[in-house]
C-alpha cells in the first residue's frame, strides 16, 4: 500500500494522519458537549491511518470516489484543517490552491487585497512590493488593480488570486481540481505556469476527478477510498485498478445508471457554438458513408473515417481527441492527436482538421455513440467537447457475438 | 491556563500578521466612507458628549444626596465609554470567528487571530478616547497621582474584553443563538452596570446582581478615579483579578476542547 523512499529528499511526509468529524445531533448537542466536556456524537473518521511520503519533484495524483477524503486530505495537507491524529511534516512553502479568492475584501482595490492577502500567506510587505509588478501582469489587470475588488467579475478575482497564491515557487504544490480557472487564455497560462514550477522540481499534489489529467501529470497516484489509502504507486496501475472499481460500482447500482443510459441512447446533437466565435472549440465532425437507418444513421462502409474541424487558440496548434462507445455508454476506445503524436492540418483562418480513419472497423454489429475532443497544445485543457452527441449503427459482416475483433492468430 | 497562555504565544510570535489584521479590521469598518476613519471615533465621541450636554448644560441636572456631587452628565460619560468600549470589543470579538470562518477555512492560520484583531481594533478606537476622557477629567481633582491608575486598568479592560469575546466566539461557533442572546444581554447589562446610577441608588439586596456583569468592577474603578481622583478601592482590584482568572479558567477550557474542530464549526 505504502511505499518507502529515500528520506532524504522528502518534501511532505505524512504519518498515519485520522481527520475526525464528530457529527452532533444538532447544535445545541454541540454547545452541550463544549460546555460539559461530556462527548455525545457520531463519529465519522473522513481520513483514517493515511501514511505516504512525497519526494522532491514527484507529482502524484489523488483519486478516490466522492466522499473518499480527497478534500479532506488535501486541507489536511494545507494546514486549514486540524488532523484528529497522526503527523505532517513538511518541507519548505507549501502552497495549496484550493477554492481561489477567499479573504478578499470587497470594498479595497484589488492592490490592496493583494497585499493584505499575501500577508496571510506568508508574503510580506517588502517582498511584495517586489512581486507586485509580475503579479499584475500575469493576471492582466492592470489599471483595474486600483478599483475596488467588488467591481470585478469573477473571473478577474480568481485570476488575481491565482497569480497571488503562484507568485513564489512553493516546495509543495497542491491543487484541487483548479486547472479550470477563468477563460480559456487564462486556463492556458495556469497549466503553463505549474508545469513550469514542475520542470523546477517542485513537488505537486493533484486531486482531480479526470484520470484523464491525473495520467498526463502524474508519477504517481494514491486512491483513497473511503478515508483509507487503497492504493499508492505507479499512476498507470492505480488508475487502473481504480477504473475498474468505478466500473463495478456503476454496475452495482442499475437505478442510477439507467436513466444516464437512456439519455445517451437519445440522440444528443453537438452542442451550440459559443458566445465568442474566437473561441477554441469544435467546428464540425463529419462521418463519410452514412445512409438513414431505421431509427438512427448507419454507417454503409467497412471503414470509419472521421473528418473533425476544430478552431484552436490563436496560433497555438490545437489537438483533436475522439471517442468511441457502445451507444449505452461502455467505452471502447478513445483516441488523441497528442498521445500519438499527429497533428492537425492547418486550413487556414484559425482552422484545423484531422481526418481519422479506422480502417475495416474492428467491431461487432451495434448502436454505438461518438464523443469529439478539441485539446491545447499539450493536451491538458480540454477547450470543447462534443461529448456522445451522435449515434450510428454499424452492421459487421461477422454473425458472432462479441464487441470487438482483436488482433488474433489461429494455428 | 497552558492552552490559553499557548494561544498569546502564538499571537506574538505572529505578532506582525496579528499587526496586519488589525490595521484592515480598523479600516474594513470605515471602509467606503468619506469621512473614513474620523467616523470611528466621531461616533462614540458624540454619544458622550450627548451625555455632557443634554444633562449638564441645557439641564443642568445635579446628583441628589448621596452620590459623588457632580453633574448627571459627567457621572454618566465616566461609566458610558467603559462600557462602549466594553461592548464594541466583546461583540465584535464574539462574531470575529464567524465572520471569519471562510478565510480560516482557506488560510492555515490559528483563529484566535481573528479575536484579538477585533478586540484590538476596538481598544485602537476607545484606547485613546479613554485617555482623553481622563485628560478632560482631572482638573476636576487637580491632577491626582490616582489617574495613573487608568493605564493598567485600560489593559486589564482590553485583556479581559479579549478572554470573553473568544469565550463567546467559541460558544457562538458552536451554536448561532449565542449571539442573539449576548446582544441581549449586552442591551440590559448598561442597567446592571452603575453606568446610569450611582451603585448607592441600586436597592442593597439586589446588589450582588451588579457583581454579576464583569464590568461593575471596571465601571466603579473609573468613576472612583476620574470623578473621585482616588486609587480604585482593593475590592475592586479583587473583583477585576477573579473576573479574569475565572473567565481565563474556562476559556482554557473551551479552547481545549474545541481546538481540532473549531473550523469546522464555522
Amino acid at each position: 500500500m505504502t511505499e518507502q523512499v529515500s528520506t532524504q529528499q522528502n518534501v511532505l511526509s505524512v504519518r498515519d494522519l485520522g481527520k475526525e468529524y464528530r457529527l452532533y445531533a444538532s447544535p445545541r448537542q454541540r454547545l452541550a458537549a463544549l460546555l460539559r466536556g461530556k462527548a455525545n456524537y457520531r463519529s465519522h473518521w473522513a481520513i483514517q491511518g493515511v501514511t505516504f511520503d512525497l519526494v522532491r519533484g514527484q507529482c502524484i495524483g489523488v483519486i478516490g470516489d466522492n466522499g473518499a477524503g480527497k478534500s479532506s486530505l488535501l486541507k489536511l495537507l494545507a494546514g486549514t484543517l486540524t488532523p484528529t491524529r497522526g503527523t505532517i511534516e513538511r518541507v519548505g512553502r507549501v502552497t495549496a490552491i484550493l477554492e481561489l479568492g477567499a479573504g478578499f475584501h470587497p470594498e479595497f482595490s484589488g492592490r490592496d487585497n493583494l497585499y493584505f492577502a499575501g500577508n496571510l500567506i506568508g508574503i510580506e510587505r517588502e517582498q511584495m512590493a517586489e512581486l507586485e509588478p509580475s503579479i499584475i501582469e500575469f493576471s492582466e489587470l492592470g489599471d483595474a488593480m486600483d478599483r475596488p475588488v467588488k467591481t470585478y467579475s469573477s473571473g478577474m478575482s480568481v485570476r488575481l488570486a491565482f497569480a497571488l497564491v503562484t507568485a513564489v515557487q512553493p516546495d509543495l504544490l497542491i491543487i484541487d481540481e483548479a486547472l479550470a480557472v477563468g477563460d480559456q487564455h487564462f486556463q492556458k497560462k495556469c497549466i503553463d505556469r505549474i508545469m513550469d514550477f514542475r520542470a523546477k522540481g517542485c513537488t505537486i499534489l493533484f486531486c482531480s476527478h479526470s484520470p484523464y489529467h491525473i495520467r498526463h501529470l502524474c508519477d504517481r497516484a494514491l486512491w483513497l477510498h473511503q478515508g483509507r489509502v487503497r492504493q499508492f504507486g505507479e499512476t498507470e496501475e492505480v488508475l487502473g485498478s481504480y477504473l475498474v472499481h468505478s466500473r463495478l460500482l456503476d454496475e452495482g447500482q442499475p437505478d442510477v445508471a439507467e436513466p444516464q443510459a437512456a439519455a445517451a441512447a437519445a440522440p444528443a446533437g453537438p452542442p451550440p457554438p459559443p458566445a465568442d466565435p474566437a473561441q477554441a472549440h469544435v467546428v464540425s465532425v463529419e462521418l463519410a458513408n452514412l445512409v438513414e437507418g431505421e431509427d438512427m444513421p448507419r454507417l454503409n462502409s467497412k471503414d470509419l473515417v472521421a473528418t473533425i474541424v476544430v478552431r484552436g487558440r490563436g496560433d497555438e496548434r490545437p489537438n483533436v481527441g475522439f471517442m468511441i462507445e457502445q451507444s449505452k455508454g461502455v467505452g471502447i476506445t478513445s483516441l488523441a492527436t497528442h498521445e500519438e503524436g499527429a497533428h492537425p492540418v492547418s486550413l487556414g483562418n484559425g482552422l484545423w482538421r484531422s481526418i481519422l480513419t479506422f480502417p475495416n472497423l474492428p467491431l461487432h454489429s451495434g448502436d454505438y455513440v461518438i464523443s469529439a475532443y478539441v485539446f491545447d497544445e499539450s493536451g491538458l485543457i480540454v477547450y470543447d467537447q462534443w461529448f456522445q452527441f451522435f449515434h450510428f449503427r454499424f452492421v459487421s459482416p461477422t454473425l458472432m457475438p462479441g464487441l470487438v475483433h482483436l488482433p488474433h492468430r489461429w494455428e | 491556563m497552558l492552552t490559553v497562555w499557548n494561544e498569546f504565544r502564538s499571537i506574538w510570535r505572529a505578532r506582525a500578521l496579528v499587526n496586519v489584521l488589525t490595521r484592515r479590521e480598523i479600516s474594513g469598518r470605515h471602509a467606503g466612507t468619506a469621512a473614513g476613519i474620523f467616523w470611528l471615533y466621531i461616533q462614540p465621541l458624540f454619544s458622550v458628549a450627548a451625555f455632557y450636554l443634554v444633562f449638564d448644560v441645557v439641564f443642568a441636572m445635579r446628583q441628589g444626596s448621596g452620590a459623588h456631587s457632580t453633574g448627571v452628565g459627567t457621572f454618566l460619560v465616566v461609566g458610558a465609554l467603559p462600557w462602549m468600549a466594553f461592548c464594541d470589543a466583546l461583540m465584535r470579538g464574539m462574531n470575529s470567528l464567524l465572520d471569519a470562518g471562510g478565510l480560516l477555512q482557506k488560510n492555515p492560520m490559528p483563529p484566535v487571530f481573528f479575536v484579538v484583531k477585533s478586540v484590538l481594533a476596538s481598544s485602537v478606537i476607545f484606547g485613546p478616547l479613554l485617555m482623553l476622557m481622563g485628560l478632560a477629567y482631572a482638573p476636576l481633582h487637580g491632577f491626582a497621582v490616582a489617574l495613573w491608575a487608568l493605564l493598567p486598568l485600560l489593559l486589564l479592560q482590553v485583556l479581559l474584553s479579549f478572554l470573553l469575546a473568544y469565550t463567546l466566539a467559541i460558544l457562538a461557533a458552536a451554536l448561532r443563538d449565542t449571539v442573539q442572546f449576548v446582544g441581549f444581554l449586552v442591551s440590559v447589562g448598561i442597567y446592571l452596570t452603575p453606568v446610569l446610577f450611582p451603585v448607592t441608588l441600586f436597592p442593597e439586596n439586589w446588589r450582588w446582581l451588579l457583581w454579576l456583569n464583569p464590568m461593575t468592577a471596571f465601571v466603579l474603578a473609573y468613576q472612583q478615579i476620574l470623578l473621585q481622583g482616588a486609587w480604585p478601592e482593593p475590592g475592586v482590584w479583587v473583583a477585576v483579578g477573579s473576573w479574569t482568572l475565572l473567565v481565563g479558567a474556562g476559556l482554557n477550557v473551551l479552547v481545549k476542547r474545541s481546538r481540532d474542530q473549531l473550523v469546522d464549526w464555522l
